[in-house]
């Protein structure tokens, strides 16, 4: 099977046009049109000036199935991810049952296959990710867990969180946390600030979060291994892990895309689908995160893609569930960042650092390679409404709305997705 | 004729100085009805109002009641305390059921914060939040500065001190935006614990030494302590808050002015505010009452009159 992609180009050489001959999965040419291989392709796309990068990975998607089928399956969800541009997710280990033992990682490897899109299931660090009993690392890293965390929930248990690092120092394994104190967010709705004060909702204070990552550094200091807290959110955050960093500790981080642009402020309409968890925070922070980004102290960008059913957002803000859908819309949101930061930039965050943080070959687009590319038009707009969106959920302030900035298509070994 | 900015009322924090001066006009012609040998005036014939209570409540119900009836209207209630707990389809499920029997106007008290919002954008029905949760109070608020007014002449340019729990209280939140909007000064006060943290955003003054709070101001309104809305432990007893910051008449006596004292009810005597000081010479507890019935006439009057 010889594909042929014509007039592509790179982010970072916008004058320099190129084609690629795909065949068998694999990137046989790259080189202008008057270049291309005299031979018949089964299948041309003429691309127009489309950008073409590594395959974009997201390293924090939640998935309904199995358990919570009403939310999202496994089929909806590589389908979102592929319209969101992503050849590689990792997958949380809340489902039903967690994700705690190699069948479970089974499960999604093999359910996964053949989509277009690799699923790489995080194991859970902790048994049903309670916090408590160990999962066995060994034996799931064994087995292809890529990463360990307790997706939702923090390792709140310091004994259990010293124990966990030093046991997957010894495999160099990486544990993924969403640090946060769950005492000081009890009962908390959105994040603590001027308006939640004003809506008389209880506050997420900002010290939880930074309280909680203050204690895992000092316990990574003391336990060696490496960590990686997912969604960060304030600028205090930042700053702790530049020092950490600085320092010399083996820590990365990430930020969910939702978070360079959105605040609190958007909650003052009681709108559910802004209920995430961690809570927007203010404009200091965001302004904090997005430096962040551009001193290199945030690795990735993520997703926090969390479907919820329309039974659990549709609801009286303290009875509504947490988490907002967004596999298929972080490159328009990171377009929406482009006079912060460049795209180039931003693109690296959720294809070249996830791939560095997770282990995952570095994709150079390179003749020999496997294809694993994703196809974007920065200036593409389009409608995400009911029709576009393919999650089985629809819990994004964002539908309904004109996007800019649209994905083209991914391509990943023999499988092509291009509209 | 003048309309209200709105039409539902929501929150104080959603209509302007010039509604709450408006509904103060009307209440007062109300006021007077209400003085009246009949009582009664045809204003809201043929209009059907359902008072849906998700939480227990005495005098609010009977205040909006006896204020429907007064205006002649049709008043269906349906009151359920364990509903709230359930899941939202109960809400809407439930309100839908009332609305299919044709009703005009819902005055609804929720546990959840921004339940009446979240209802607003399902039915047709004109609004009237009569509590949800932790957020606000708007009538309770109208009352209370109506009552300041009507015992200070007026509200702008008059020291409130709202004291108590004001982390838990809606009454607290609707009366700092109500009397800031009609021009008056507000300062909280209470266990640390009991304020939020960033109620200085709000641009209120805050004190936790009660004397001080007495001295500062020329009104003192006086908070339940809401036992039951504290999820969580936040002051170690009764005994303490009420030796330290229970309002009892010698604290008044060291005062060198009058103050006027309120209170929304219902009182935990003993705890927040001391019988000799409630049923005393400064206190407009009653009065409160009274006026929330004309403030509630003037409420859904105006409301149903919004284009």
């Amino acid at each position: 099977m010889k594909i042929r992609l014509r007039d592509l180009r790179l982010i970072d050489k916008p004058n320099d046009f190129f084609d690629l001959l795909i065949e068998d999965g694999y990137i046989r040419y790259k080189g202008p049109s008057s270049k291309f291989p005299k031979l018949n392709c089964d299948r041309t796309y003429d691309l127009k000036g489309n950008f073409v990068s590594a395959g974009w990975v997201d390293m924090r998607a939640l998935c309904g199935e199995p358990g919570y089928e009403h939310k999202e399956t496994i089929a909806s969800l590589t389908e979102t991810a592929k319209k969101g541009g992503f050849t590689h997710v990792c997958v949380m280990p809340n489902t039903k049952p967690v994700i705690n033992q190699k069948s479970d990682l089974q499960y999604f490897i093999k359910k996964s296959q053949d989509t277009g899109v690799i699923l790489h299931p995080l194991a859970a660090a902790t048994i049903d990710t309670k916090g408590e009993d160990l999962s066995e690392m060994l034996d799931l890293h064994a087995h292809g867990a890529i990463a360990f965390s307790d997706g939702l929930h923090p390792v709140h248990n310091a004994d259990r969180l010293l124990k966990i690092l030093q046991y997957l120092s010894k495999f160099d394994g990486l544990l993924i946390n969403h640090s946060h104190d769950p005492l000081l967010n009890l009962f908390g709705m959105m994040h603590e600030g001027e308006i939640s004060t004003r809506l008389g909702l209880k506050g997420m204070p900002s010290l939880a979060e930074e309280v909680a990552i203050m204690r895992d550094l000092e316990l990574l200091r003391y336990a060696g291994g490496k960590m990686h807290f997912t969604c960060i959110s304030t600028a205090r955050s930042v700053s702790l892990i530049k020092e950490a960093k600085k320092e010399g500790l083996n820590v990365t981080c990430d930020v969910a895309a939702y978070h360079l642009l959105l605040t609190d402020h958007d909650l003052m309409s009681f709108d559910t689908n802004y209920k995430v968890n961690p809570p927007l925070r203010t404009e200091s922070d965001v302004k904090a995160l997005i430096k962040g980004l551009k001193d290199g102290v945030i690795d990735a960008i993520v997703s926090n893609h969390q479907p919820v059913n329309v039974e659990g957002k549709d609801l009286e803000f303290d009875l509504a569930d947490f988490g907002m859908i967004n596999l298929q819309t972080v490159f328009s949101q990171l377009v929406a960042l482009e006079k912060q930061v460049s795209l180039e930039l931003l693109l690296k965050k959720i294809s070249e650092e996830p791939r560095k943080i997770l282990g995952l070959p570095i994709v150079n687009l390179l003749e020999g390679e496997m294809a694993d590319l994703t196809i974007f038009d920065p200036t593409a707009i389009w409608r995400y409404d009911q029709n576009s969106n393919t999650s089985v959920s629809e819990n994004s302030p964002f539908l309904g709305q004109e996007l800019k900035g649209k994905v083209t298509g991914t391509v990943l070994g023999t499988k092509i997705n291009i509209n | 004729m003048q309309q209200l900015s709105t039409r539902h009322l929501l929150g104080i924090k959603d209509i302007t100085a010039e509604d709450i001066q408006l509904i103060f006009e009307t209440a007062d012609n109300f006021k007077e009805v209400l003085n009246r040998p009949i009582k009664k005036v045809p204003s809201l014939r043929d209009i059907t109002i359902a008072n849906i209570f998700f939480e227990n409540s005495t005098r609010t119900k009977l205040s909006f009641e006896l204020a429907e009836k007064r205006l002649s209207a049709d008043v269906v209630n349906f009151s359920s305390s364990n509903s709230s707990v359930k899941k939202g389809e109960t809400l809407v499920d439930t309100v839908n059921n009332i609305l299919s029997m044709k009703v005009d106007m819902v005055v609804m008290r929720h546990s959840s914060v921004g339940a009446p919002h979240y209802l607003s954008r399902k039915i047709q029905a004109n609004i009237v939040n009569a509590g949800d949760g932790t957020h606000e109070h708007p009538t309770q608020a109208l009352l209370d500065a109506f009552s300041i007014r009507e015992k200070l002449g007026d509200v702008a340019g008059k020291k409130v001190a709202i004291i108590g729990d004001i982390l838990h209280s809606r009454v607290a939140l609707s009366n700092i935006f109500a009397l800031q909007k009609l021009g008056a000064e507000v300062m909280v006060c209470g266990p640390i614990t009991l304020i939020p943290k960033y109620i200085t955003s709000l641009g209120v003054r805050v004190e936790h030494d009660v004397r001080k709070a007495l001295a500062w101001c020329d009104v003192a309104n006086i908070l339940r302590i809401q036992l039951e809305r504290q999820q969580i432990k936040y002051f170690p007893s009764l005994r303490e808050y009420s030796l330290y910051y229970g309002i009892n008449k010698k604290l008044l006596s060291q005062l060198d002015k009058e103050i006027v004292i309120m209170h929304p009810g219902p009182i935990n005597r003993g705890v927040e505010l001391n019988s000799d000081v409630a049923d005393g010479p400064h206190s407009i507890i009653l009065n409160q009452v009274e006026n929330g019935v004309a403030i509630r006439m003037a409420v859904l009057y105006l409301l149903a009159s919004v284009k």
